[in-house]
């Protein structure tokens, strides 16, 4: 054991070095590829935007972004939040990233939470009764439902459920100037949120069955199980707290893995049902060819995920003793 | 991982359904333009018909024939994932290979950039370069497998890593065999399967990229897409026109993606040998 922790701390290390690296990177990136194009960075946003600008405006926009030219200031901006000036808005573009990222993070959270403990618990449920006609039917329907995008899933509930039955809103997070108690309010909120909820949850937790299910099915045969069967505890007890501690571990590993990739999924979804998140706004912004928009929510969000990712890695290697042996 | 038997290989369903939806979608693909009853950008029709006769799915907003539209984007899309699934999957079983073997600091150097690929997300880095630089489609399907070969190649190392301590390769390494000569002739063919899984897998990730690219409006607006199409056609929601122009090409692009899903899944539960001995039995 006190071999192993020497040795996790300098992996420990080399990950936040290499997560650090990474992060670096992505801020040269964005800071370094606008000066790739062809001409100034003005000229390639305007040229191409409905905007015609007199030769005093040039110049003075021209200072703006030329000013800070060097990869040191660029940094203190990114870390000061003084990350430019959304010429679609007409708003700073930080304080346009701090009203969409908390509906970001309540959707891909509730998103998140809510598909791991449906996936683990019917994987849990299914893989008990391995080869019913229950099972071999979950199985086959989720694995068609893993197959459709969210694209398409949220495409038809936004026209079944919003525009032909109209049960649910088509846009928005919530009613605006609607000047109600708390707890309308928060029913409103929740009303807004389910068919952009619903659709991640269908996109994410056919993976996190598939996944629970297949842990279940090597812990099942392990003797622990039998033994803690033959000790006559109650069968839930055996499910959760003997059996499915063992296929919980996995779906925590994935969850690092597929974040990175979810991203997409949450940006199609919120631009379908224009939910104001950042999604969305990274929508608005290309739609409008608002350049420095674009680049912070994406440097911003990668950074993000990157962090996200970083932590996660810490923790399943505290709580896994197998990783710790295993490095 | 060999195969021990075409039997169970081709008794599973899943894979008899992947793969005859993808021939399927194939055909389209490679027939496509033959099989185009117009001219996808003639717009000499009168926008936003309905279906009749002689166009089948009716005209779009813009007075072109969606069937037309339909089997170009198809095209499109499955080309695109088709594309960065290949280069990802070269990408992939070199870096993993040279990974496994060699082993030591270029192991370590190669799978930290592995490891960091696999963090950032994908579609950042394409709606970045797409928004400044609008690069073609091919260059944005070269850019999205540069970002996608980190689990192909850890999956392939992690296999070279058990199949360098097995008795044949030993005995390859014994009588002299050269390290290009082993993983020649010994490593990647006998990693085949891996190949299969890793590739459909990304196919898969990259026709949902392209789709979603294409949604937010990010590729050339005169290319087909299916992503473009749904785009556009959502725009039309209050006409009567879901279920001749928004349904076709969300029909299409759920269809190609359980196609490689499918695959992907039976893939690694036929080819897998620890999942076989649980689920195939």
């Amino acid at each position: 054991m006190v071999s192993d922790q020497k040795q996790s701390v300098p992996r420990r290390f080399v990950l936040v070095i290499s997560y650090g690296l990474a992060a670096l990177a992505m801020i040269y990136l964005s800071y370094s590829l606008p000066h790739l194009l062809p001409g100034d960075f003005v000229t390639a946003m305007y040229s191409s935007s409905d905007v015609s600008l007199t030769p005093d405006q040039e110049a003075e926009l021209m200072a703006y972004y030329t000013e800070n030219s060097g990869i040191g200031d660029y940094l203190v901006n990114l870390l000061t939040l003084d990350w430019g000036y959304s010429y679609a808005f007409l708003t700073p573009v930080s304080t346009l990233f701090f009203i969409a990222l908390p509906w970001t993070l309540l959707l891909l959270g509730a998103a998140n939470i809510i598909s791991i403990i449906i996936g683990f618990v019917t994987g849990v449920e299914v893989s008990w009764r391995r080869d019913s006609w229950v099972e071999k039917g979950m199985v086959g329907g989720i694995t068609v439902i893993e197959g459709v995008p969210e694209i398409s899933t949220g495409v038809i509930l936004l026209v079944v459920f919003s525009l032909n039955l109209q049960w649910f809103p088509t846009a928005g997070a919530e009613t605006a100037y609607a000047d109600v108690s708390f707890w309308a309010r928060l029913i409103d909120i929740c009303h807004h949120l389910s068919l952009p909820l619903a659709t991640l949850i269908l996109a994410y937790f056919p993976g996190n069955f598939l996944l629970t299910r297949n842990s279940m099915m090597m812990v099942i045969k392990e003797s622990f199980v039998t033994t803690a069967r033959a000790k006559g505890l109650p069968a839930w007890r055996v499910r959760y707290l003997h059996a499915a501690r063992n296929a919980l571990l996995p779906l925590v590993t994935r969850f690092g893995l597929r974040l990175a990739f979810m991203v997409t999924g949450a940006l199609v979804v919120e631009t379908i049902f224009s939910y104001p998140g950042l999604g969305t706004l990274l929508f608005n912004a290309i739609q409008a060819r608002d350049l420095p928009l674009i680049q912070a929510i994406v440097l911003v969000s990668s950074l993000m995920v990157l962090a996200t990712i970083l932590c996660l890695e810490i923790v399943y290697r505290i709580i896994d003793p197998r990783i710790q042996h295993a490095n | 991982m060999p195969i021990n038997s075409t039997g169970t290989f081709f008794r599973d369903p899943w894979l008899m359904a992947g793969l005859f939806l993808s021939i399927f979608f194939a055909a389209v693909t490679l027939l496509g333009p033959e099989l185009a009853p117009f001219d996808p950008w003639d717009i000499s029709f009168a926008p936003i018909s309905p279906p009749s006769a002689r166009h089948f799915l009716g005209i779009n907003d813009g007075g072109q024939d969606i069937f037309s539209e339909l089997l170009f984007a198809v095209r499109n899309t499955a080309s695109f994932g088709l594309l960065s699934g290949i280069i990802a999957l070269a990408f992939g079983i070199i870096v993993g290979l040279i990974a496994g073997w060699f082993r030591g600091l270029v192991d370590m150097i190669l799978m930290r950039i592995a490891d960091v690929l696999l963090a950032i997300p994908a579609i950042m880095i394409l709606v970045l370069t797409a928004a400044l630089f609008r690069p073609s489609p091919w260059i944005l399907a070269l850019i999205l497998s540069g970002m996608m070969w980190p689990s192909i190649s850890k999956a392939i190392r992690a296999q070279t890593l058990t199949l360098r301590e097995s008795l044949h390769i030993k005995s390859a390494t014994q009588i002299g065999g050269g390290n290009l000569y082993i993983i020649r002739r010994h490593l990647m063919p006998e990693m085949f399967p891996l190949y299969l899984i890793g590739f459909s897998e990304k196919a898969r990730i990259a026709m949902f990229m392209e789709a979603s690219l294409a949604f937010l409006g990010l590729f050339d607006p005169s290319r087909k897409s299916l992503g473009m199409m749904i785009s556009y056609a959502l725009k039309y929601y209050y006409m009567d026109i879901w279920w001749n122009w928004l349904l076709p090409p969300i029909a299409c692009l759920s269809l190609l993606i359980m196609a490689v899903t499918f695959l992907a899944i039976s893939l690694e539960k036929v080819l897998d040998p620890r999942l076989k001995e649980i689920v195939g039995a």
